[in-house]
């Protein structure tokens, strides 16, 4: 193809900016106010942080920073962020292990094995998606009370894989039905048991799949706060998320948004690492087995 | 087949447990006057609940608004996703950097940047953006009425963080044609508009309808994320969160369960529609 | 190294009933070709033989076991497949080392096996790659290096050469017949090109929805078509195939079809006998129509008209049509023709095929 003309460049190079900015200035926003000190936030440019400051995120874990003028101390709350964190981490990294693991079950079940009715199987999990969650926790709330699981992070792991399964199931069972059969009937025959060609062959060779299926599953689970704020009602049994939903913004706007950031940041890098994979896998589950 | 019973047993079970239930719940409560208020159980009422709704203007209002902002959403999602899928499509310097921060939106939790959202947009306590924002929130509620202001934030930012979805997404569906198919469009028209419609478009259309319903059904989950947000300031009634406040604030179970389930058919129709297009292709047998 | 013997062979499918009472005994060390049109079953057939495929009735005896209800691991077979079937995951070592892995073989001996194997193959400098990095034809010898690590007692290929280029196909077929005159191991091959299955074949079986139509080493079949579909299908052009009446009395019966009129040749004439007043299919190959001269006899030769001239360098094919039938003729490559030339064609009278109207048999 000939070499693009100058103004032909220049117009994908503008566009590139203008779309790299849309998309990262509300979290550079975000990420700047977090770095401020009290003072600067009030009186100083809201783009540029001129000190920037740890303290925020240092209070998080132990509140030490001076009280502000205009707040008494009586009126500020403790946060026990380091055991938000705690809960975060087991809840997310346990409920993306549980939807992983239920998901490359079911779908290579649906996808592979094929049993009478499949289509219909796979299409009903994903059905799922339109049940209507706005009111729904007052019936799950019954069952989970049932359970015994009340104010339990525990519930957290059964509901939060219901909502990334769906979609798990669906790309994971795509890429089970594109990957040509005789690779695994090629390790049947070399002398591997069903088990053993599973997960010899099937389950190595699925590995972008399974980062995108994981990725997917991440990104959804993190962006829940209405299950973790409505079913975790003790503070010290809340994740991140259901906690700065507690906070007073009013009396805490720098610290929360340091609890945000800080969040943010492990899942962010995760996602950034597995970035590359997860379109691949989204992609491979499109096409036979890349 | 036992084998492929056992395998989809977790998952099946999951969701039967977690949904099966409560739906039933829902539909049959749907169907009684259930309140906590009341001091006897739920009393059976056929079809009253429904029968209100559809008579009640407020309850046509909320499915305006909610069509309309699921709608309006979901073609600037794809349109931004789109557009960002193709200017990726391409190698060139710098993609990595480009392909990452669009990435970001979706890839930063949402939980969180929800609140951030709204914190930046409605600044709670003085900063040095408040009184902008201010003036922003005060000329737009004036102009549209009042929660105008924060149903708009809530718009901007479910296009936000779901055009960053859908460009990864269909970014990972232009990368699954066999980029033969683009050079053979490439021949055969020059117009890089008619180039889009009738090759891209049909080529991405599994993706595209896959991406369609995952917006259709986050749209919803963002506004209920803002009702609790907000504390119920969204003054714009959508189906969601008329239905948390009948049932919550109002105890009014029956109508809320009802009310909640009227998009149900709307959405399982667009899913069938949907499906024809997503469904993976069966096997071809050598 | 063992024979394998399949025993009233079926297998049904929901709605397809793929393979019918295959009955074969393919001996030891044979190099056996199943050939036949896309979907007449080769595949299900060997896929039985491989225990990829439940036999819905009969049995198959691999040495003197009868592996039916044996998992595909324990018939000691090994499989080549057309889309090669190479872990993407793993290197061409490792690859090929899998199934010895699987049996747990001392290192050191896989290690051996695996190079003396690249070697034979020639792929010695590719083990460290991932499959992705290979050329088609470097894929398929890793899957055949695969296959011959383990030294089993069976080979199987199923149209390990059809997602190869027309030369590299050639090439890798003569390969294919060296590492087997090499290893002397039972081979059963599956392939719809008559051509492989000709060139490669110790014998060859051609299939036809389901049903076994001959069995035969490559010659016998090309010479001695037992019907109509194996004459058919087997040769390239395909075998003419003209509509014709038997006339005549017991000593000189005539061939009489639209436009062509031939005597029988003595060979046939007492097998034709019955048919008198019937109709039957002759089947004549190209290479056995020629232009006329004055050598030939008058009742073996007939007019045409050249409706296509396709010379080939060696040879040119003639498309010629004797009143409604097409016909093809393998003719000198010093043949002057063109299109729409009348030309007197002659037929070789000991090589006339003749087929039942309604059985399809050979006569
Ligand atoms: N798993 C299957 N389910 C149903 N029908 C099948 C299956 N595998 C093959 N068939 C059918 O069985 C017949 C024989 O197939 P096959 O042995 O693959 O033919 P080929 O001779 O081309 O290798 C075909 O009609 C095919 O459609
Ligand atoms: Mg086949």
């Amino acid at each position: 193809m000939n070499p693009r003309p100058w103004w032909r460049r220049a117009g994908h190079a503008g566009l590139l900016l203008v779309a790299t900015v849309y998309c990262v200035f509300p979290i550079y926003f975000m990420f700047v106010q977090s770095l401020k000190t009290a003072q600067e936030d009030v009186f100083g440019n809201p783009f540029i942080v001129t000190n920037p400051t740890l303290e925020n995120f240092e209070e998080l874990f132990e509140r030490k920073g001076q009280p502000r003028n205009f707040v008494g101390r009586a009126l500020r709350r403790d946060y026990p962020f380091f055991v938000w964190l705690e809960n975060t981490i087991v809840i997310f990294g346990g409920s993306v292990a549980i939807t992983l693991a239920a998901g490359v079950a079911a779908a290579y079940a649906l996808g592979r094995l094929q049993p009478p009715g499949f289509r219909w199987w796979r299409r009903a999990i994903f059905a799922t998606y339109v049940v209507p969650h706005t009111i729904l926790f007052v019936p799950l709330y019954q069952v989970i009370i049932r359970l015994g699981l009340d104010d339990n992070p525990v519930v957290l792991l059964l509901v939060y894989p219901t909502m990334a399964l769906p979609f798990c199931v669906w790309i994971l069972s795509a890429y089970f039905q594109n990957l040509p059969r005789e690779i695994e009937e090629s390790a049947l025959v070399e002398g591997a048991s069903r088990a053993a060609a599973f997960y010899r062959i099937v389950l190595p060779m699925s590995r972008p799949v399974l980062i995108a299926a994981g990725i997917f599953a991440l990104g959804t689970i993190a962006s829940d706060f209405m299950i973790a704020s409505v079913f975790l009602l003790s503070e010290h049994n809340q994740t991140i998320p259901a906690g700065l939903a507690t906070m007073e913004v009013a009396l805490d706007e720098l610290l929360a948004v340091a609890g945000i950031n800080l969040m943010a940041i492990p899942v962010v890098l995760l996602c950034a690492v597995f970035a590359r994979g997860y379109v691949r896998g989204l992609t491979a589950a499109m096409i036979e087995g890349a | 087949m036992a084998t492929a019973y056992l395998l989809l047993a977790p998952a099946t079970v999951l969701l039967l447990g977690m949904l099966a239930y409560p739906l039933g719940w829902e539909v049959w409560i749907s169907f009684t006057d259930f309140s906590p208020l009341n001091d006897h159980g739920p009393r059976f009422v056929g079809l009253e609940n429904y029968r209100h709704l559809l008579a009640d203007a407020e309850f046509w209002r909320a499915v305006v608004v909610t069509v309309g902002f699921a709608a309006a959403t979901t073609l600037a999602k794809l349109a931004l996703g789109v557009a960002f899928a193709l200017l990726l499509a391409r190698p060139f310097r710098g993609r990595t950097l480009v392909f990452l921060a669009i990435f970001l939106p979706w890839a930063y939790p949402a939980s969180v940047s929800v609140i951030g959202w709204y914190w930046t947009l409605s600044p709670p306590i003085p900063t040095a953006y408040s009184p902008f924002m201010g003036t922003l929130k005060y000329t737009v509620d004036g102009a549209l009425g009042g929660g105008a202001w924060a149903f708009l934030s809530v718009t901007l930012f479910n296009i936000w963080r779901g055009s960053s979805f859908i460009g990864v997404f269909l970014l990972a569906g232009i990368n699954a044609v066999p980029p033969e198919l683009f050079e053979c469009a490439l021949l055969e028209s020059r117009s890089a508009w008619r180039r889009f419609w009738l090759v891209t478009v049909p080529l991405l259309r599994p993706f595209l309808a896959l991406a369609v319903f995952l917006s259709l059904t986050t749209a919803f989950a963002d506004l209920a994320n803002v009702w609790l947000l907000t504390a119920g300031r969204v003054v714009f009634p959508v189906v969601g969160t008329q239905a948390y406040w009948l049932a919550i604030k109002g105890g009014q179970f029956g109508p809320a369960s009802a009310l909640s389930l009227m998009l149900v058919p709307f959405l399982l129709a667009v899913l069938a529609l949907l499906f024809r297009a997503f469904d993976p292709p069966a096997e071809a047998r050598a | 190294m063992a024979q394998v013997l399949l025993k009233d062979l079926n297998k049904k499918y929901d709605e397809v009933h793929a393979v019918k009472d295959v009955n074969l005994h393919i001996r030891d060390k044979e190099f056996i070709v199943l050939v036949g049109p896309s979907g007449c079953g080769k595949s299900t057939t060997l896929r039985m033989v491989a225990g990829l495929e439940e036999i819905t009735a009969g049995e198959i005896a691999i040495g003197d076991r009868v592996v039916n209800d044996l998992p595909p691991k324990d018939r000691d077979i090994a499989m080549v497949f057309q889309n090669y079937a190479l872990y993407p995951h793993m290197t061409v070592y490792d690859n090929m080392a899998f199934g010895l892995k699987m049996r747990k073989f001392p290192k050191a001996e896989i290690q051996k096996r695996v190079q003396d194997a690249a070697e034979i193959l020639g792929i010695q400098d590719l083990l460290k790659r991932k499959p992705r990095q290979l050329s088609g034809g470097q894929r398929q010898r890793v899957a055949v290096g695969r296959a011959i690590v383990r030294h089993p007692q069976v080979f199987l290929f199923d149209e390990p050469l059809s997602n190869l280029d027309a030369k590299l196909r050639v090439q890798m077929r003569v390969e294919l017949k060296r590492l087997h005159d090499r290893l002397e191991t039972t081979a059963i091959y599956v392939t719809h090109d008559q051509v492989e299955a000709m060139t490669l074949g110790d014998r060859v079986v051609v299939m036809k929805d389901g049903w076994i139509q001959q069995v035969g080493e490559p010659l016998e079949l090309y010479t001695k078509p037992s019907n109509r579909f194996v004459a058919g299908f087997i040769g390239s052009p395909a075998m003419n195939f003209v509509d014709v009446g038997i006339q005549g009395s017991d000593s000189s019966l005539t061939a009489q079809g639209t436009g062509i009129r031939l005597a029988i040749p003595p060979v046939n004439a007492s097998q034709l006998g019955p048919y008198k007043g019937q109709r039957v299919t002759l089947g004549i190959r190209p290479e056995d129509l020629h232009i006329a001269a004055g050598g030939d006899q008058a009742g073996y030769v007939f007019d045409a008209v050249v409706d296509v001239v396709e010379p080939l360098g060696s040879e040119i094919l003639l498309d010629v049509k004797a009143g409604p039938n097409s016909l093809v003729a393998r003719v000198e490559p010093t043949v002057r023709l063109k299109v729409h030339d009348g030309v007197r064609l002659a037929v070789n009278p000991d090589r006339l095929h003749f087929f039942d109207m309604t059985s399809e048999k050979a006569i």
